[in-house]
Parts: structure tokens; C-alpha cells; sequence
């Protein structure tokens, strides 16, 4: 049930995360952040089964790091996200595969998306979204999104979507963190 | 005096000295010479062919040039087959790059890879180090052209231009006087044939004791071109109508 | 006559107690079968099967939350393996060492086992670091290994609180630890079976600027309204305060006598009748 919502407007990606965490029945916690900054320029989020998700986004980001001290440069957002889908690939046919899903957002030059589920499917995309919340917002950032967001008009339809979930979703997500990925790096909005 | 030391790669003598792989740096020594010019829009590499016969095919054996990737070429100064199992696995680490990051590998990214292999054959028992010199000539988007030089200990190092091999010495000698930081590839091209020319033991030019591959900017990147004997003969002319 | 030397067992060897360590981690054989936790699953099972050999602990109550004046752990002392009241005075706030507490649910024996377990790799920190380790690195600890787990069926939802050194001043940490391999940190948290009953007193009546004694009743209180709806919670309440110079216990408070006397004074648990 958690969200994750990303929206590339012309300078940025806009990262759109639910701040509940839940176990069994009870919200153990309403200011989670499920965003990790991977390197300067890319930040991971996050979904899945509990462990998984912490572990595995942590691990990416530990050979992210590695790579770029080995090499004495980063590794860019494509390269980060191939990296990403091959563990996943690599895992699903292991005996205990990673249950996770991540939207990675990076800026190198320009903005970039990318969705990419447990299975190792690694798709480019202006807006994106992961799980019960993409049978909502889908629709309205097909109706809403275009080439040339500013960053006011892009946060405007971050909230536009944020509305529709409050309207709709069965349970409380306790809000969304947004996370601004542009080309000074990762930051929370607000 | 030496013979106590140097039966091992692993084992220094009392000078501090690591004698194997000294013989190796000396193996290529003899080498044919090859030398690599770095110009501002690509690199030219050039080797000299030490075997050669009227019986050999020339079109399908390049001795020295080697592809190892999309964007990165090199060329080997030692014992081929040594090069070769070394080559294969360059190639690997490069297609292993791109296969997991869908990138080309940055160039000194695989110089570096390489060279800790070659620097484990000189730390652990029982084997020889690697008999081979490679100058890699590459291109990526980070660093844009770079031109490097690695040798059997492991160590590696970034050149404008540099030579290994035999006649190494005067290539140098003649690199420093001919290098010009802004000169195109095609200058840096006819700079390699003069140089090889007066640094290659055999009298006359000619394409079967010469082998030539230049990398340059194209609109995706890079694009290397290893030249055919026949491609190489214009170069030749062009040196000998500038020379006569 | 003996010396001290002498009277120690002489047959138990410290080393072989714990498992042979690989990359840090004890490392246990596991039975020759596909899926260890459904193997586990077949012998503890008693939903499934009312005969099986083993019943582990299961019913809890704990929380813990930080205010003011540190951090409060309250927990309940009921070990109940299925209908079963196997223990009325369990210990279910594991003293990890003088700074640090670990709190118990789910399976008593996973829970004691590398709670302990998390008690030795503290102090080897110590001796190795020279310095007492962060909530947070203790924490990481105990999930890396719950993680390394994952899926043989251990069975543990934890909190690990404490002291810990941040920019030369001491921070109160709490970390929510469990055996799915989450490790989350944060203000209030409530554990067990009974959480649900807990949080309904404990957010009522939370505000971080409780006092302390305000805040030891609280806790205790939460524990009781859990004691009083969980079947599988009750007997007593311990209860625990984290300072900054390190944990003092307050006390083993029997929840009958709890109700009666809060019933009197609240006017609360109008539910059941007066003596």
C-alpha cells in the first residue's frame, strides 16, 4: 500500500513517497522516508517487503559509493538504475529473491525516471508509479503532465495526485514526503 | 649475485629489487616498438611487426592491435601470448561493464582492472608476472580521449604520446620533438609514420612490418578503425614523398 | 580445599557454546530440508496441529518512548504458548548492559538468544572501540543478523533503546527491530499482541514534555489497558527508566492489584463490577 510517485518536469524529478509505515495492524510510524540518496545526483525510492526493501537499497547504494571511489567518477543515473534492475534480475532467480521495488530518479544534465519492479523490468518514463497508487494517479498525470513542467507547475500536479490519493485510497498514508532531485543534488521539499 | 633473488616474482632481493618482474620489463624491451600520439579530435597507435614473411596472411593476422571494447583499442609491446589471455580479459571486464550498467566502460576504468590483475602476478607465489606492455588508446564521455601506458608490474600512467618496445629510446627522443599539443589526428598520423620510420630497424617502410589503428570522434561516441595492409600504403607514401 | 578455579564446571567450554561465527554471524546448521521455517512450522504450529512438540512464546505487550526526561520501557510478564500460561513472571526487558535495554516479543527464545547474543558484540565493541556503541550501530546489528535470518523462522519484534553519543552530547535512541529484518527508528513505539490496546492509552495521554514520574505511570498504565484486553498479555508490568547515566528499574507492579487500585482512582474500567 505504500506510494511512490515520480514526476520529471523540465529541470527536475519530483519524488512522491507515503510517510506511513505500517506492520500488521498498526502505523508504527507517520514520518517515514522511503527515499535513499544513492549518489550527488540519484536518489533511490522505495517499496516492497520489509527488509528487503532497506537492505537491498542499501546495498545498491554501498557499490554505487564503492564504484566512485575505485574510479574517481560517479556512476550516472542510467548506469545506477542498470546496476539496480541487473541485482534484481540476477536475485529473482536466486533461492530468496529481493521483493522490491524502486523508482530511481537522477539529474545528469538532464532529468531522468526510471521504474523498475521486483521482476528486473527497466523502463525510462516521464511519470511513474508503483503499486495501488498508480491505478490512480496514472490517469491524472496522463491528463495533466507535459514536456515543459517548471518546478511550481510540477510540485502544483505532485499535489494534484497527493489530492486523488487523500480522496480515494482505503487507508490512511499519513501524507507524502516530496523529494526534488535536480542538478544540486537530492533535497526534501520543505 | 642476483640468482638468489630472482628464481621467485614474490621474493625482494636485499637491494629491494623484484627481479622477475625486471626480466619481464626487459622481455619488452625487445619487443617490436609501438607508440601512441594523443591528438585533440582522436589517437593514433603504431606498431612495428617483427615476424614477417612473404608467406604470411596479412588481411586476418594483426599481430599487435587489439580491440577491446566499442570504445577503447591498444596496442602490445611483449610476449603475444601472454597479450592475448590478457586482451580476453579485458574484453570481458568491458562487456561485463556494459552489461550491468549499460554503459560503455570509462577507459581508465579497464586500464585499472587490468593492471591489478598484472600487479597479482607479481605479489603471488609461483607464477611469472606478465610479459607485456600495453599503451591503450580509449574515449569516454567523462574523460574524452586518453592515451595510457601500462607495464608487467602493474603500474599504469597517462601519455600525450608514448612509445615502448625495442627502439623505444629514440621514439621518445623523437615524440618530444615532434608532439604538438594541438595537432588533428591526421597530423598526429603522419607524425607515428615518421617516427616509426626512423626508429624501425629494417630499411624500408613497408605495410607488412607495419601495424596502424587510429579511435576518433564520431557522433555516438567513438569509433576505432584498425588499418588493412592496403590502407596502410597511402600513409607510407605520404611520408616517404614528405621525407624524400 | 578447592580454589575458586577449581569449582568451575570443567566440562563446559565458553567457545563451544555459541556457534562457529561466519562473517560475524553464528552460523547454524540447518536440517537438510528445503524450507526451514516450514519445517519449524510442522513442529510449533499448535493452530495446525494441537500435538506439536514445541509451543514457543508468543503473546506480549511491551512499548517504549522517549520524552523529556529520557526514555520509558514498560512491559507485561505473561509467557503464553497458545491457551497456554507457561510463565506468570517472564523478564521481557533484557538488560543488554548498564545503557542499553532490549525489549521481548515473539518468540521468548529467539528473542533471549541474540539479545544476549547482541550483549556480547556490544561489549566486544567496547573493548575494541574503546567507547560504548550507539543504539543505532547495536540496532544494525541485531537486523543485519534478524535479516541474514530471514525466512528460517525466527520470530522477534524488538526495540532497542538507550544512550548514544552524538556531537559530544548523549542522544535517547529507540529502534524498532524485528524479524522481517526492519529496523526502524523512532519517538514511541508499542510491540505484542496487545499493541493495539496500548497505543489506544499511551497516544492519549503522550506529550514529550511529561514528567518523569508522569511518564512512569503512563507507561505502566499502557500496560495494564493491554493487560485487561489481551488474553495473551497480563500477570504484571516491569517497568524501566532510560537516563543518560543509564537504566533504572522501577519496579514489578502485579496488573489485579493494578486494575482494582486504577478502577478506585481513575473511576476508569467501568467493564467489570467493584469487589
Amino acid at each position: 500500500m505504500d506510494i511512490l510517485l515520480g514526476i520529471r518536469t523540465q529541470n527536475e524529478v519530483l519524488l512522491i513517497t507515503s510517510r506511513s509505515l505500517a506492520r500488521g495492524i498498526s502505523v508504527l510510524k507517520s514520518d517515514d522516508v522511503k527515499v535513499l540518496e544513492c549518489n550527488k545526483h540519484t536518489a533511490l525510492a522505495f517499496s516492497g517487503e520489509p527488509g528487503d526493501t532497506t537492505n537491498f537499497v542499501e546495498f545498491i547504494r554501498a557499490n554505487v559509493r564503492l564504484y566512485g571511489f575505485q574510479n574517481k567518477q560517479e556512476l550516472t543515473t542510467h548506469a545506477v538504475a542498470s546496476y539496480a534492475r541487473k541485482e534484481l534480475a540476477t536475485s529473482l532467480r536466486s533461492r530468496k529473491p529481493y521483493q522490491v521495488n524502486i523508482l530511481v530518479a537522477g539529474h545528469n544534465g538532464t532529468p531522468e525516471l526510471h521504474w523498475i519492479d521486483y521482476l528486473g523490468t527497466n523502463v525510462t518514463l516521464p511519470y511513474a508509479a508503483h503499486g495501488y497508487a498508480s491505478y490512480y494517479v496514472l490517469s491524472t498525470l496522463d491528463r495533466w503532465w507535459t514536456e515543459t513542467l517548471t518546478l511550481e507547475e510540477g510540485l502544483e500536479l505532485a499535489r494534484k495526485c497527493i489530492d486523488e490519493l487523500e480522496k480515494r485510497m482505503p487507508i490512511d498514508f499519513k501524507g507524502c514526503n516530496i523529494h526534488v532531485v535536480d542538478q544540486n543534488g537530492v533535497r526534501l521539499h520543505e | 649475485m642476483s640468482n638468489r633473488y630472482d628464481s621467485r616474482t614474490t621474493i625482494f632481493s636485499p637491494e629491494g629489487r623484484l627481479y622477475q618482474v625486471e626480466y619481464a620489463m626487459e622481455a619488452i624491451s625487445h619487443a617490436g616498438t609501438a607508440l601512441g600520439i594523443l591528438a585533440k579530435d582522436g589517437i593514433v597507435l603504431a606498431a612495428e611487426k617483427k615476424v614477417s614473411s612473404k608467406l604470411l596472411e596479412q588481411e586476418t593476422s594483426a599481430e599487435k592491435m587489439y580491440v577491446l571494447s566499442k570504445n577503447i583499442i591498444c596496442v602490445v609491446a611483449g610476449i603475444d601470448s601472454d597479450a592475448s589471455t590478457l586482451v580476453e580479459t579485458a574484453r570481458k571486464m568491458a562487456l561485463q561493464h556494459f552489461a550491468t550498467y549499460d554503459e560503455e566502460i570509462p577507459v581508465e576504468v579497464l586500464v585499472k582492472r587490468i593492471c591489478n590483475v598484472m600487479q597479482g602476478y607479481t605479489q603471488f607465489g609461483g607464477l611469472r608476472p606478465y610479459g607485456v606492455s600495453f599503451i591503450f588508446a580509449g574515449w569516454d564521455s567523462s574523460q574524452g580521449f586518453q592515451l595510457y601506458q601500462s607495464n608487467p608490474s602493474g603500474n599504469y600512467t597517462g601519455w600525450l604520446a608514448t612509445s615502448v618496445g625495442a627502439n623505444t629510446t629514440s621514439a621518445q627522443t623523437l615524440l618530444k620533438q615532434e608532439y604538438k599539443p594541438d595537432s588533428t589526428l591526421e597530423e598526429a598520423c603522419d607524425q607515428a609514420m615518421l617516427i616509426m620510420s626512423k626508429t624501425m630497424d629494417s630499411s624500408a617502410l613497408t605495410s607488412t612490418k607495419l601495424e596502424f589503428a587510429t579511435i576518433k570522434a564520431s557522433s555516438d561516441g567513438a569509433e576505432y578503425n584498425v588499418y588493412k595492409p592496403k590502407d596502410i600504403e597511402p600513409l607510407i607514401e605520404k611520408v616517404k614523398s614528405t621525407t624524400q | 580445599m578447592d580454589t575458586v578455579i577449581d569449582q568451575l564446571p570443567k566440562s563446559v567450554d565458553a567457545a563451544a557454546a555459541l556457534p562457529a561465527c561466519v562473517n560475524g554471524l553464528p552460523n547454524f546448521e540447518f536440517p537438510s530440508i528445503d524450507t526451514p521455517s516450514a519445517f519449524l512450522r510442522a513442529f510449533t504450529d499448535d493452530a495446525s496441529n494441537p500435538d506439536v512438540p514445541i509451543k514457543p512464546q508468543h503473546g506480549t505487550t511491551t512499548l517504549a518512548f522517549k520524552f523529556q526526561g529520557g526514555i520509558i520501557v514498560a512491559v507485561d510478564s505473561r509467557a503464553s504458548a497458545g491457551s497456554w500460561i507457561a510463565s506468570q513472571k517472564v523478564k521481557k526487558v533484557l538488560e543488554i548492559n548498564p545503557f542499553m535495554l532490549g525489549t521481548m516479543a515473539g518468540g521468548a527464545a529467539d528473542c533471549q538468544f541474540w539479545e544476549r547474543w547482541l550483549g556480547s558484540q556490544c561489549r566486544l565493541y567496547e573493548l575494541r572501540n574503546k567507547k560504548r556503541i550507539s543504539v543505532s550501530a547495536a540496532s544494525k546489528i541485531l537486523a543485519n543478523v534478524t535479516y541474514h535470518y530471514k525466512g528460517s523462522g525466527l520470530s522477534m519484534g524488538t526495540m532497542v533503546c538507550g544512550y548514544s553519543e552524538k556531537n559530544n552530547t548523549l542522544e535517547p535512541e529507540i529502534y524498532y527491530v524485528d524479524s522481517d529484518g526492519s529496523r526502524v527508528a523512532g519517538q514511541l513505539f508499542s510491540v505484542g499482541s496487545g499493541q493495539t490496546f496500548a497505543y489506544g492509552v499511551l497516544d492519549q495521554g503522550y506529550d514529550y514534555n511529561l514528567s518523569v514520574e508522569d511518564a512512569l505511570t503512563l507507561g505502566k498504565r499502557a500496560i495494564i489497558a493491554a493487560t485487561h484486553r489481551d488474553a495473551y498479555s497480563g500477570n504484571s508490568c516491569n517497568l524501566y527508566h532510560l537516563k543518560p547515566t543509564g537504566w533504572v528499574y522501577h519496579g514489578n507492579y502485579d496488573a489485579a492489584a493494578e486494575i482494582w487500585r486504577l478502577k478506585e482512582a481513575e473511576g476508569s474500567f467501568n467493564d467489570i463490577r467493584t469487589k
